[in-house]
């Protein structure tokens, strides 16, 4: 074969001989094989991270049976009685542990309610506060942005205590206002410290051109700095209502029958759960819906608000 | 009369900017915080009136300082905080590294690293606790063990961290993620040409590099595992035997459960005060690092 290689190579230069041919070969082989591997690593990692909720979801769908199957069933016929019996439509088989039962409406209004309100007072404060920060050093400025930083890493728990005992006080306990008023806590500095890695990230010209053009600061923030941190406002609402959606904590301690959030409904169901597995599982899933679709949709601006907040901090 | 009050928001735009903020934050939190401290000084349950507490000194911190739960549960929480954080970071970087790689599809399994984070920590522990059920769980099924995980001190504790680090692993892997993108490509071409191999690369060029962001992954998984809560109450209340009982969880015990205030209120400063060394260790640090 090497005597066809040294006499065929000048006359057929155009068509690969066998040696060169299976060289590149081996060298594309070798790009496969490593995307495979990465392609192999990266379902692992998912499968690792997203099983949890797979199969979360998976007994959602199941009938009492089906959930207890021994060994457990990967493939089945799904069925909605249990999304059925949580919002209450129709009464799912069995005995339904908890009192949980067509008041899964009620616990939702909370939730949305209360995410809302803080999100949105947290924003119309925080916002121009974070534009302070980054453009206006004055006396204690350096120091009070370090406050609240030092505010949002504090334990919550530190907090709570006291305002319990004065909400109590003022009868704001297991109301929304109460409530929203102690999200604040964690929501404000949040989007303080992502707004104003943000509006560092823009260009003095941009301010000081429309001042020049006779704008006033307030004018220039309203109409020409504002629309282009939209990102950065959108970072900042999702985690801020990711953090408000998801909580507990303050939730259990502030509130008691009227204003009780969808966390606290699921961990009454928790503490209660007997073999209602199916109810419990669809009411999780109802429960974690908004806020994944949320940050699906808006993944990108997640990955900003991290980075843009986080370390430019 | 507008024209005067016009220029007066001009010029104190940014203190005026600041100062509903700041209102606010003392309203919720600093008021708060100091009638907390109060607390811890006085002797305290919940049905008297605000005003019927009597002044007990130090008593309240002496005597968490002398109790053994006390102790148990700061130690156990350091220890928890070390590990999840350690394990956190790790998983974290080394998630960062393979969603790195620009290959088709790598947009999907970006999303999807973000959602054990979004959900609901409630929701995460129901999942993770019925997966671990010793007789219809999943794990107990694929390990064909019969093991009671959350019954027993050693296996519980390693499950609520577990779970925590499921759940935070992304978090970490974001964020060095947009780290990764954010460095700039000259070193690693520079590196290459020299003919490095991955591992130096890794170790000469990303890591240095990375620097900043790690330390910030650090300084925020760090004080936020210190006070978990929500996970490890939800999955075990904080036993078996005190297995899993974290600071946060023994904090909110005294207070709502045992009813005693000023106890509940000293446990929390002794555990801010923790909170505020690290803090302050961390952030000194980082101050250091001004680069980004």
């Amino acid at each position: 074969m090497s005597n066809d290689v040294k006499s065929n190579f000048p006359q057929r230069a155009h068509k690969a001989s066998p040696e060169m041919r299976s060289i590149l070969r081996v060298s594309s082989w070798r790009k496969i094989r490593s995307n495979i591997l990465i392609y192999a690593a990266l379902i692992v990692l998912l499968v690792l991270f997203l099983f949890p909720l797979y199969w979360l979801v998976g007994l959602s769908f199941k009938t009492r049976a089906q959930i207890f199957a021994n060994p457990p069933l990967w493939a089945w016929e799904p069925t909605l009685d249990n999304y059925k019996a949580v919002l209450g439509m129709v009464i799912g088989d069995g005995a339904l542990q908890g009192t949980n039962t067509g008041d899964f409406l009620k616990f939702f209004t909370n939730s949305l309610v209360v995410s809302i309100s803080s999100v949105l007072l947290s924003l119309i404060v925080g916002v121009p506060a974070g534009y302070a920060f980054a453009r206006f050093k004055f006396f204690g400025s350096g120091a009070m942005f370090f406050g609240l930083l030092l505010m949002r890493m504090l334990p919550p728990i530190a907090v709570l205590l006291p305002m319990y005992v004065l909400l109590r006080q003022f009868g704001l306990l297991d109301t929304y206002l109460g409530l929203s008023l102690a999200y604040t806590t964690f929501s404000l500095p949040l989007v303080v410290w992502i707004m104003r890695g943000f509006f560092e990230g823009l260009p003095k010209e941009l301010e000081e051109s429309a001042m020049m053009d006779g704008c006033s600061r307030f004018g220039t923030f309203w109409r020409i700095i504002l629309p282009l941190t939209r990102p950065g406002i959108v970072a900042a609402t999702i985690f801020s209502v990711a953090l408000s959606w998801n909580d507990f904590l303050f939730a259990v301690v502030l509130t008691t029958r009227k204003t009780q959030t969808l966390p606290v409904m699921m961990a009454g169901y928790s503490s209660d759960v007997g073999i209602a597995w199916g109810e419990m599982t669809a009411a999780a899933v109802l429960v974690i819906l908004p806020v994944i679709v949320f940050s699906i949709l808006t993944q990108k601006h997640l990955v900003t608000g991290l980075s843009g907040g986080a370390v430019k901090g | 009369m507008t024209e005067s009050f016009a220029r007066l928001v001009d010029r104190w735009f940014g203190q005026l900017a600041i100062l509903p903020t700041m209102l606010l934050m003392s309203l919720v939190f600093l008021v708060p915080l100091a009638f907390s401290l109060y607390l811890s000084f006085q002797g305290w349950n919940i049905d008297r009136p605000l005003s019927g507490s009597a002044f007990v000194g130090v008593e309240n911190y002496t005597a968490l300082l002398t109790d053994d739960r006390f102790w148990w549960s700061m130690s156990l929480t350091l220890l928890y905080t070390v590990v999840t954080v350690a394990l956190e970071l790790i998983l974290g970087f080394a998630t960062a590294l393979l969603l790195n790689i620009e290959i088709r599809f790598i947009g999907l399994f970006r999303t999807a690293m973000v959602l054990p984070m979004m959900m609901t920590p409630v929701v995460a522990a129901l999942a993770w606790k019925l997966l671990f059920d010793p007789a219809h769980g999943v794990i107990n099924y694929l390990l064909g063990t019969n093991v009671v995980w959350l019954g027993q001190q050693g296996t519980a504790f390693a499950a609520v961290t577990l779970v925590n680090i499921w759940q935070n692993t992304p978090y970490v892997a974001i964020l060095l993620l947009a780290g990764l993108r954010t460095l700039p490509s000259e070193p690693f071409e520079a590196a290459q040409i020299d003919g490095a191999s991955y591992w130096q690369v890794l170790r000469f060029c990303t890591l240095p590099l990375l620097k900043p962001f790690i330390l910030v992954a650090l300084l925020i998984r760090t004080i936020f595992e210190f006070r978990a809560f929500d996970n490890v109450y939800i999955m075990t209340g904080g036993g078996p035997a005190d297995g899993t009982m974290l600071l946060s969880i023994f904090t909110y015990l005294t207070t709502f459960v045992s009813f005693d205030l000023g106890l509940g209120a000293a446990t929390s400063w002794l555990m801010l005060i923790v909170a505020a060394i690290l803090c302050a260790v961390f952030i000194y640090v980082l101050r250091d690092k001004r680069s980004v």
